[in-house]
């Protein structure tokens, strides 16, 4: 007997085993189940505002504050809005965070650099530094210094240092530049600008010459040259124009009996304390961020540029600093996130911060709005840092953008 | 030739400046000029910075505020009177640190290594070494202390069982571990309307004992989420890869102790009035969730290293996409990325004394209310918090330190 030929028909996968399928019903269930879950949290959060009669809405931002700032970097009444108030909170946070970011920048790339000296006891201590701060928490060091600050002498009797600079428990006065006249100062600033970019482009032009032709341009030379130049008679024309100079040096000086300081700029305890933590924190992981970095530049790099006579400091300047970017940048932009966010522990200390301000707003406006209008902001600042980073990574991609 | 028939003479030795003390100084310290300057201006700044350190350290500083806590520092008050009316509850925490100790023992007897071994008998022997802290008999009992000294035969039982019973698995130990976890915190909080394990509400949790048990469950946590969230993020399915960036996005664009905060304010109310819920356990969550967001965005880049040729062979020879992920692509993309998830663990820890926003009397915040409360104690504020510092960093120091070792076991960089 000979079996009949088996025909196999190919009749296709089952439904429930068929991918697209598969695939598009997860899609759908979880989509469902986190509305769902969404859904029932806020329904269950506004049952709960009309049932315990919780104060909600937005309304209150056209409201008056009514209640002091410590300190604030544009001008601020109590009879302000909370809505004006938030931006002063939001321009406190960003000016902590601005400066922060350039100052552990440079004190990260310091020590980074400090870590893979030659030097044994200077890599060491660079060692010591990263591994102590790195793994203290800020809030702990940021105490620390707090009561540093505070023991230090009153006024009257703290130190002074050159002249210029008074360090207290207040916090500490340096000679500041202010602008009589803001919109010469913002000309001045304007074609300073300009002349920075004029020397860019005179740096960029002599260097190519020098390159091509091989005859010494000195272009970073020239550069300097033409951008201090053009920024000096600017500054002399507006002078003549206006009468006055667009900006001058306050120095601080102490007055009356309780020799109160005035003048310059006062770093009060709070900004003092916030920005010495954040800056000293946030360096040693910025320094274990451009020491992998460096590292990550072959050996043959830097060995080449010796070979062909680069001092050690050009070396890592012109050639293992380069191409450590771009292994240096992504992590370097994410800890300027983590500082600007580790800002909101400023309340700890005294200084008027972003989520200080909220918590003290919570008192007379509904807590919820008010964190969901912060947490905004801070969603906002953090996108803001990963835009430069992205626009900067777009820059030193191999091949791209140049 | 000559050079053939007289013997090869005997190559100089190198020059004295080169080898032995001299030559490593030369080499390290001394090699160039500016090196040379380099090292005199550390070296008197070294000592400067030492002799002021000791100093202080030694003669100026006075330590009371860390000897009048010293039992506050590590559980909080949770054996006040308010807290655990009627009785010293000091045993419960003692003997969850019984437990963990002799969990410790027990992966000392799994991996039967020096370094298992030698961190095993440093928990057991500085938690036994408490026992003779030179407080008076009414400050600390003998029975504090028996429990405390009880530390070194747990460490050694737990050795012993891990060794000569099959629960010597690591498995097994695991599930243990997590049973003992759950143990802790059913002992720590106790049984309402018992007379002998009276309920200790979560609200007088604190010092080390909050910090750690914080830190345990969002550690242990926190790296499974990160790593649904991180495989979400590289999924094919636009839904769940736009849910994944978004919850990774506002968690990593936002300060902790706003979240926390809210948590505080919001989640209370998307309950019943009547619904048992707690500060700690909301602290617990905000916490893992605040982790698993960056924890995800390292395993994401430990992904991102692996070659595209491990998935592909892995397809080739037949294994499904779930195994392609869990088999190949997850085990070497999370050995690439050990340093990056520990330090995501030790940033946690760190994080732990955020806390204090919400009300939450951890090891930090017990001394600053302590400051705070006592104006007399003002000046001992700078010490109360190097003490903190470096209780912190024993801790942190001791997490990196198991990472290199686990590196090192793992052969990474070496493959």
């Amino acid at each position: 007997m000979v079996n009949a030929p088996r025909v196999l028909t190919y009749q296709g996968v089952p439904v429930w085993r068929h991918i697209q399928i598969i695939q598009w019903a997860v899609q759908v269930v979880s989509a469902i189940v986190v509305v769902a879950l969404v859904v029932w949290f806020f329904a269950n959060i506004a049952g709960a505002i009309q049932e315990r009669d919780i104060p909600y809405g937005f309304s209150f931002l056209s409201r008056a504050y009514q209640t002091p700032i410590g300190e604030h970097f544009i001008p601020y009444e109590s009879s302000d809005t909370f809505l004006y108030a938030l931006g002063v909170a939001a321009s406190n946070t960003a000016i902590v965070a601005v400066a922060g970011v350039i100052l552990a920048t440079a004190l990260g790339i310091f020590i980074g650099v400090a870590r893979l000296s030659g030097n044994w006891i200077v890599s060491k201590l660079a060692m010591v530094y990263i591994e102590f701060f790195r793994n203290v928490p800020l809030l702990v060091q940021l105490f620390f210094w707090f009561y540093i600050v505070l023991a230090l002498p009153p006024v009257r009797e703290g130190y002074v240092i050159a002249g210029r600079f008074y360090v207290n428990n207040g916090g500490i006065s340096m000679p500041w530049p202010y602008a009589p006249d803001l919109a010469v100062a913002l000309i001045w600033v304007g074609l300073a600008a300009l002349a920075i970019v004029a020397g860019g482009a005179v740096n960029k032009r002599l260097a190519l010459r020098e390159s091509l032709t091989g005859r010494s341009s000195y272009p970073l030379l020239s550069a300097f040259a033409v951008t201090l130049g053009s920024g000096a008679l600017a500054w002399l024309v507006l002078s003549f124009a206006t009468g006055d100079s667009p900006f001058f040096i306050s120095t601080p000086e102490p007055q009356g009996q309780f020799g109160r300081i005035a003048g310059g700029f006062t770093a009060r305890a709070g900004l003092l304390v916030l920005l010495l933590g954040l800056v000293i924190y946030t360096a040693s992981f910025i320094a274990e961020i451009v020491r992998a970095g460096i590292q990550s530049v072959g050996r043959g790099q830097t060995e080449a540029a010796r070979a062909l006579g680069l001092s050690p400091l050009n070396t890592l300047r012109a050639v293992a600093f380069p191409q450590a970017l771009r292994v240096i940048i992504p992590p370097l932009i994410s800890q300027f996130l983590n500082l600007t966010k580790n800002s909101s522990l400023g309340g700890a200390v005294g200084f008027t911060d972003l989520t200080s301000v909220a918590i003290t707003m919570t008192q007379t406006a509904p807590a919820v709005s008010i964190f969901m209008s912060i947490m905004g902001i801070y969603l906002a600042m953090s996108l803001t840092w990963s835009l430069i980073g992205n626009l900067y990574n777009r820059r030193t991609r191999f091949g791209g953008g140049r | 030739m000559a050079a053939q028939s007289a013997p090869a003479a005997e190559p100089l030795p190198p020059p004295r400046s080169e080898v032995g003390v001299i030559g490593w100084l030369h080499a390290n310290l001394f090699n160039t000029w500016y090196n040379g300057v380099l090292t005199v201006i550390s070296l008197a700044a070294l000592f400067l910075a030492l002799g002021f350190a000791l100093k202080w350290a030694f003669m100026s500083a006075d330590w009371i505020v860390v000897v009048k806590l010293g039992g506050r520092f590590i559980i909080g008050p949770y054996n006040t009177e308010v807290a655990c009316p009627g009785q010293n509850c000091f045993w419960r925490p003692q003997v969850s640190l019984l437990m963990v100790i002799f969990l410790t023992g027990m992966a000392w007897g799994l991996s039967g290594n020096r370094t298992a071994r030698n961190i095993a008998l440093l928990f057991a022997g500085v938690a036994s070494a408490f026992a003779f802290l030179p407080y008076s008999l009414e400050a600390m009992g003998w029975d504090v202390r028996l429990l405390l000294l009880a530390n070194l035969p747990a460490v050694a039982a737990g050795w012993a069982v891990s060794r000569y019973t099959p629960l010597g698995n690591g498995v097994r130990i695991a599930l243990l571990g997590g049973l003992v976890f759950l143990l802790i915190l059913a002992l720590l909080r106790g049984l309402p309307g018992t007379p002998w394990l009276p309920s200790v509400s979560v609200i007088y949790w604190g010092g080390l004992m909050l910090n750690l048990i914080l830190a345990v469950s969002g550690i242990t946590l926190s790296l499974p989420i990160g790593i649904a969230l991180a495989l979400g993020r590289r999924s094919e399915l636009p839904v769940v890869k736009a849910l994944c960036v978004a919850f990774i996005e506002v968690f990593r664009g936002v300060p902790l102790i706003t979240l926390l905060f809210m948590s505080q304010v919001l989640v209370p109310l998307a309950f019943p009035e009547d619904f048992p819920q707690n500060s700690l356990f909301r602290a617990g969550v905000v916490i893992t969730l605040f982790s698993s967001a960056y924890m995800a965005e390292n395993v994401r880049g430990g992904l991102q290293s692996l070659h595209f040729g491990q998935a592909e062979a892995a397809r080739a020879l037949g294994l499904a996409g779930w195994q392609t992920t869990l088999l190949i692509s997850l085990p070497q993309a999370l050995r690439n990325v050990i340093p990056a998830i520990v330090g995501q663990f030790i940033g946690l820890f760190k994080d732990t004394s955020l806390v204090y926003i919400i009300g939450m009397l951890d090891m930090v915040a017990i001394g600053r209310t302590f400051i705070q409360g006592n104006p007399e104690f003002l000046v001992n504020a700078r010490e109360t918090f190097v003490f903190l510092a470096l209780v912190f960093w024993i801790f942190t120091y001791g997490m990196s330190y198991i990472s290199g070792k686990v590196e090192e076991h793992l052969g990474v960089g070496q493959r």
